[in-house]
């Protein structure tokens, strides 16, 4: 159990390095001969999800967080259970239907519905540098699975001033980049002062210091219009017709998307993750009920 | 730090030794047919080589039993899916041989997305005396023809000839996996992903299908497997989920991966169930499904490792594992060209290499250590020191004598218990 400063820094570390690691394997398994091996890729998300959620506890333990949304104990189990127990059906079309051009038919912004499988979690206790971590804030969702038109405004989290490690991969150039986070404060869909480049955004901006929130029309096109909120932002947004490269940003977050792992996506708790987490879930319960094995069998 | 000169030692071996010029004669499966008189190999390159056993023979005894090339074919060609931009692999994944019901042998083969039935057939005479062709096969002008004849057999030189019976494809959307033939003659199995196929042999446009929904591991149990049983009635049950219960102690980043399972063989007798996961193999009473009878360390070593081994990739390979004749002894292959052997009756185990510097013909194996830490005795190696790309990942064994075929890399090891 790392108890030590030091020896909480150096889980940390490896964390990172392990999420750098993985996201290079995903990127670079999209170029393999004879296509995505959709089984390694599984394996490697569940790498990236343990080395998250190390971190993240790692890191929350020293930021303070307020949680946007309250009372959502039991919406966090179910959560952490839809995550880990995800749909490999879904996951799978996920890789296999947006490497390929092909619009995955079965995304589509659902109302909710009742889980009723039971919350099945596996909490451990693990020792040096382990993960689950129940109590992890990060794995939050709004209680209510709303359908896209009819969510009111709300408040996004303004973390910590404390600078904020994460790791993107830029598509365009395949560079894996640890990127440290200034300030964010802004309304959904909003784009921070200085929008420049992460996410693989632009061709030609380097990582920086700040990060760039992408609207999401641009790559949640099946959701309809969703409300948001823009800030008026001193500089030009759209100034640079490149920096909105969708193609680009919506493989990534498809890629990333699903399985529970669009934390990835934006590492700041924003409700533009908080929305695309939901209808995740909400994707997710449709899939977990759906009843195409006993179909299966019926057949014969 | 230790770890990092560790990485750049796996590392390092790792490229110096891969030959790319000869990735296509990688062996990616070994399989005898149910006699052990044929031994079929295929490789990277979407070629399949069959041996056959000799006969032992009065005049030479020292060759009793061995294997030579019998059949040589292209089984699968590259192909380039055009709708989805993706190139299918030739790399034969599987063979499967059918039980032998004539003359002529039959297999499947596998790539990642088309499965053949292949007849392997031999030839020894053929017709001569036709009317309407001369020997050199010209054509002869029906004018010039005054009596006929009837063509007769006449003997030639043995040859095997391998023709593809039938094409079974577009059925998977992921990769195959498996295959397997069931007992009834008439239908198999293939398996990728998520998606098992139930095909009659007879039939090549259409099979059922049953998609698998929820058969990876969940956090809380990372062993669990499905295995599917096909009884005489075609009816597919599935019928059980073998679970052990994740010790909490080891968990780390890749305790996913490393129990994720590469292998699955049923014994002979039908009873025991054994598996292969990154670092065991586990031997299973089919009527207990909660915890396996056995478990046996394959290379506990690599379990400080697995860090560099998942950067270099190794962490995903997938080690077969197979039951002797009498289920008595199991094998599955390591790193360093090393491969494992457990007797379950007396817990003993070996260490075996396969290597051209090691093993010359009808030399007797060495057994191998691998040591773990501590003072390094002088036949032993470090685990510093494997190399991790000559990996043994196919290996097969005769049905019932002590006869092991093992893949390293491109080449094939036939190994046979010494007589006498």
């Amino acid at each position: 159990e790392p108890n030590t400063l030091a020896e909480m820094m150096e889980c940390a570390f490896d964390a990172q390095n392990l999420i750098s690691i993985s996201l290079r394997k995903i990127q670079s398994s999209r170029t393999q001969r004879g296509g995505i091996k959709l089984h390694k890729n599984l394996l490697v998300t569940y790498v990236l999800r343990n080395a998250r959620q190390l971190y993240m506890s790692k890191t929350s333990s020293q930021t303070q967080r307020t949680p946007p949304y309250e009372d959502v104990a039991v919406v966090r189990e179910r959560q952490e259970y839809l995550e880990l127990t995800g749909s490999f059906t879904e996951l799978a079309d996920d890789f296999y239907c947006n490497f390929n051009g092909v619009e995955s038919g079965t995304w589509h912004c659902g109302a909710h519905q009742s889980s009723g499988q039971p919350a099945v979690v596996a909490h451990q206790d693990a020792p040096a540098c382990a993960m689950v971590s129940p109590s992890d804030p990060d794995l939050m969702v709004s209680e209510a699975c709303w359908s896209c038109s009819d969510k009111p405004s709300w408040e996004l989290i303004v973390p910590n001033s404390q600078a904020n490690q994460k790791t993107v991969l830029d598509l365009d150039t395949h560079v894996v980049t640890t990127v440290t986070n200034g300030y964010f404060h802004s309304d959904c869909c909003a784009q921070p002062k200085q929008p420049q480049g992460a996410l693989g955004v632009t061709k030609k901006r380097k990582m920086d210091t700040s990060y760039y929130i992408i609207d999401p029309e641009f790559y949640l096109p099946d959701f309809g219009a969703v409300p948001c909120k823009r800030m008026r932002s001193d500089e030009d947004l759209h100034s640079d017709s490149d920096q909105l490269d969708s193609a680009n940003i919506s493989n990534l977050i498809s890629v990333l998307g699903s399985g529970g792992l669009s934390e990835f996506v934006s590492w700041q708790q924003t409700d533009l993750e908080q929305i695309f987490a939901t209808q995740t879930i909400c994707l997710r319960h449709t899939l977990l009920t759906g009843s195409g094995w006993t179909r299966a069998i019926e057949a014969f | 730090m230790e770890e990092e000169n560790d990485t750049r030692k796996v590392n390092n071996s790792f490229l110096r030794d891969h030959n790319y010029a000869t990735e296509a004669d990688i062996i990616s499966t070994v399989e005898f047919n149910s006699t052990g008189e044929l031994l079929a190999t295929g490789d990277k390159g979407g070629r399949v080589v069959v041996f056959q056993r000799e006969q032992e023979s009065k005049t030479q005894p020292q060759r009793r039993g061995e294997y030579n090339v019998y059949s040589t074919f292209q089984s699968h060609e590259p192909e380039f899916d055009y709708l989805k931009s993706l190139e299918i692999e030739e790399k034969i994944n599987k063979i499967k041989w059918l039980p032998q019901q004539n003359a002529a042998y039959f297999l499947l083969s596998t790539n990642d997305k088309t499965v053949k039935l292949w007849k392997i057939s031999e030839r020894d005479k053929r017709p001569e005396g036709y009317n309407l062709k001369d020997e050199d096969g010209r054509i002869r002008d029906p004018a010039t023809i005054t009596s006929l004849r009837v063509p007769v057999l006449q003997p030639m030189d043995l040859m095997v000839e391998a023709t593809a019976r039938r094409v079974f494809s577009n059925a998977h959307t992921y990769h195959i996996n498996s295959i397997s033939v069931n007992s009834d003659l008439q239908t198999f199995i293939s398996t990728d992903d998520l998606r098992v196929n139930l095909w009659n042999l007879e039939i090549t446009d259409r099979s059922f299908s049953i998609l698998i929904s929820s058969c990876f591991p969940s956090t809380g149990s990372p062993s669990q497997l499905f295995s599917f049983l096909c009884d005489k009635t075609r009816r597919l049950l599935v019928s059980i989920n073998f679970e052990e219960p994740e010790d909490p102690s080891t968990r780390s980043f890749f305790s996913e991966i490393i129990s994720s399972i590469s292998d699955v063989k049923f014994s002979h007798n039908g009873r025991y169930l054994m598996t292969r996961d990154y670092l065991t193999v586990k031997v299973w009473d089919l009527q207990m499904e909660n915890k396996p009878l056995e478990t046996y360390q394959v290379h506990d070593y690599l379990r400080g490792k697995l860090c560099s081994l998942y950067e270099n990739d190794c962490i995903f390979d997938k080690f077969e594992c197979v039951w002797n004749g009498s289920d008595s002894v199991i094998m599955t292959g390591s790193y360093n060209n090393f491969f494992r052997m457990f007797d379950r009756n007396t817990k003993r185990d070996v260490t075996l290499e396969a290597s051209r510097e090691n093993s010359k013909p009808r030399a007797i194996l060495k057994p191998r250590k691998v040591c773990v830490g501590g003072k390094r005795r002088k036949d032993e190696i470090s685990v510093d020191s494997l190399d991790f790309s000559k990996k043994i990942l196919h290996t097969t064994w005769h049905p019932h004598e002590n006869i092991i075929a093992v893949a390293a890399t491109n080449n094939l090891y036939i190994f046979q218990d010494k007589v006498n």
